[in-house]
């Protein structure tokens, strides 16, 4: 005899309705903690065993695909590293320069106020060249009888008097420095308005025929005085050493220039005094 | 005691066999095997849900689950594996709509065990399109009456066109693997 199986037979009315009066009493559990705000006692037990296995699974899942990312961006991520690493050696070739400019700026700008402080009219030239020997401390620059320079012209630099033009061409002129031993600068110490003579010494100054009387003090500081080639007022240096000799006619100061004649750029060249 | 007597009460009628009734070729699998995907498929969708959506809609595993379990062991484990996937669905975040809506969808894929064959493409797609359908509705019924959620109705309409079309999508692709895999198993295993 065939078995005949209906769509709805009773056994499966049966299990319908208590699934459903299962589920409804299960949804209305769920319901009513959503609607106060709170967990039900079955979400409690889920959550403290899925929060782990989520946990976990995230990490391991995040880790793998890290790994198979690095491993298939491989070539990309040399080709970028390679673009980045050259972006920074631009950068710090860019930022090289701008720290030139920077510095190349504040020394224009001491040229510029010192240029206001002394009287007569000035051009700013560049330093293009030395002396081929060191037998004397000269320097070249670039501005010459066509510019206004001649002989005697007083060159300066932003921190002080830099030496006075020796001979001058077209387009260029020798500047006689400081620190030369031929220089010979009138100047007076600012504090004491004692008088002297400042000479150059290679690499430093001294200023000679200094009163015997006279109270110097380190670190003073020694400006021109009005004489034949320079103006009065320009910084020359400040004393570094005293020498006093208690028999002598006159006492001698060595002097730390003001200019740092060791990088000269930038100077002002008085054209007319 | 009559056969018949004994085959209705409890707990057999209320849980079935306790191996599911065999409705296609092979062997069913075991609900213990069901639950443990359904945790899984739980846990897949909780975990990367989110990351994984197609305009605002996401594949509900739990749904093709508890549809090709209900066609492939009847509507007694489809609505028992519907109603506790939609235990942990609503613990983990469904405010009680799914429990509802996956023993139903379970149950009433089960229905269609003695028409279908678990493994035609045909019948486990429409009926995972039809379970989603109903699925949506019925968690649409229970905002609006339960939670008073009015205006959900373009939302969940919209997600769940798209949640059909991955549905289906994915659906077709676990008949099709499960078929290479029974055709690669050596007779009779």
């Amino acid at each position: 005899m065939v078995e005949i199986h209906p769509f709805w037979d009773e056994r499966k009315l049966l299990v319908f309705v208590a699934l459903i009066i299962v589920a409804a009493g299960i949804a209305v559990i769920e319901i009513d903690a959503a609607k106060h705000g709170r967990q039900s006692a079955i979400d409690v037990v889920v959550s403290a065993v899925y929060t782990p296995a989520q946990t976990g699974l995230t990490r391991v899942v995040n880790a793998v695909t890290t790994s198979v990312n690095d491993v298939l961006h491989s070539g990309q991520y040399a080709t970028e590293n390679q673009a980045l690493q050259d972006k920074v050696d631009r950068l710090a070739a860019a930022n090289e320069r701008l720290q030139t400019d920077a510095a190349e700026n504040r020394e224009l700008r001491r040229l510029l106020e010192m240029k206001q402080t002394l009287p007569g009219d000035a051009l700013v030239a560049d330093v293009v060249g030395y002396v081929p020997e060191a037998t004397r401390r000269e320097v070249t620059i670039d501005r010459g009888s066509r510019d206004g320079v001649h002989r005697d012209s007083v060159v300066v630099g932003g921190e002080g008097l830099v030496g006075h033009v020796l001979s001058t061409g077209p387009h260029e002129a020798r500047v006689l420095l400081l620190i030369d031993p031929q220089s010979a600068v009138p100047a007076y110490l600012q504090r004491s308005r004692t008088w002297g003579i400042v000479t150059g010494t290679w690499l430093h100054a001294k200023m000679k025929y200094i009163d015997q009387n006279a109270r110097l003090q380190q670190g003073e500081t020694v400006v021109t005085g009005h004489g034949e080639i320079y103006p009065s007022g320009i910084v020359i240096g400040r004393v570094r050493e005293i020498d006093r000799k208690d028999n002598a006619l006159y006492q001698t100061a060595v002097l730390e220039p003001a200019v740092d004649f060791r990088s000269l750029v930038h100077v002002l060249v008085y054209t007319s005094q | 005691m009559n056969v018949e007597l004994a085959r209705m009460l409890p707990p057999r009628v209320l849980f079935g066999p306790q191996r599911p009734v065999d409705t296609g070729v092979g062997s069913p699998p075991r609900f213990t095997t069901l639950l443990l995907l359904a945790a899984l498929a739980v846990l897949l969708q909780v975990t990367f849900g989110q990351a994984w959506t197609l305009r605002g809609a996401h594949i509900s595993l739990m749904t093709v689950l508890v549809v090709w379990t209900g066609l492939r062991c009847g509507p007694t484990t489809g609505g028992w594996l519907g109603l506790l996937g939609g235990v942990l669905e609503d613990a983990l975040g469904g405010g009680g709509a799914n429990v509802l809506a996956l023993t139903i969808v379970g149950f009433l894929s089960g229905l269609l065990s003695s028409r279908f064959f678990a493994d035609s493409l045909t019948a486990v797609v429409a009926s995972v399109a039809g379970g989603t359908i109903a699925r949506n509705a019925i968690t649409y019924a229970v905002l609006e009456v339960a939670y008073g959620d009015r205006g959900s109705y373009h939302r969940i309409a919209h997600a769940t066109a798209w949640e059909v079309v991955l549905n289906c999508a994915f659906s077709a692709l676990v008949v099709l693997a499960l078929r290479w895999w029974s055709d690669r198993r050596p007779a009779g295993a």
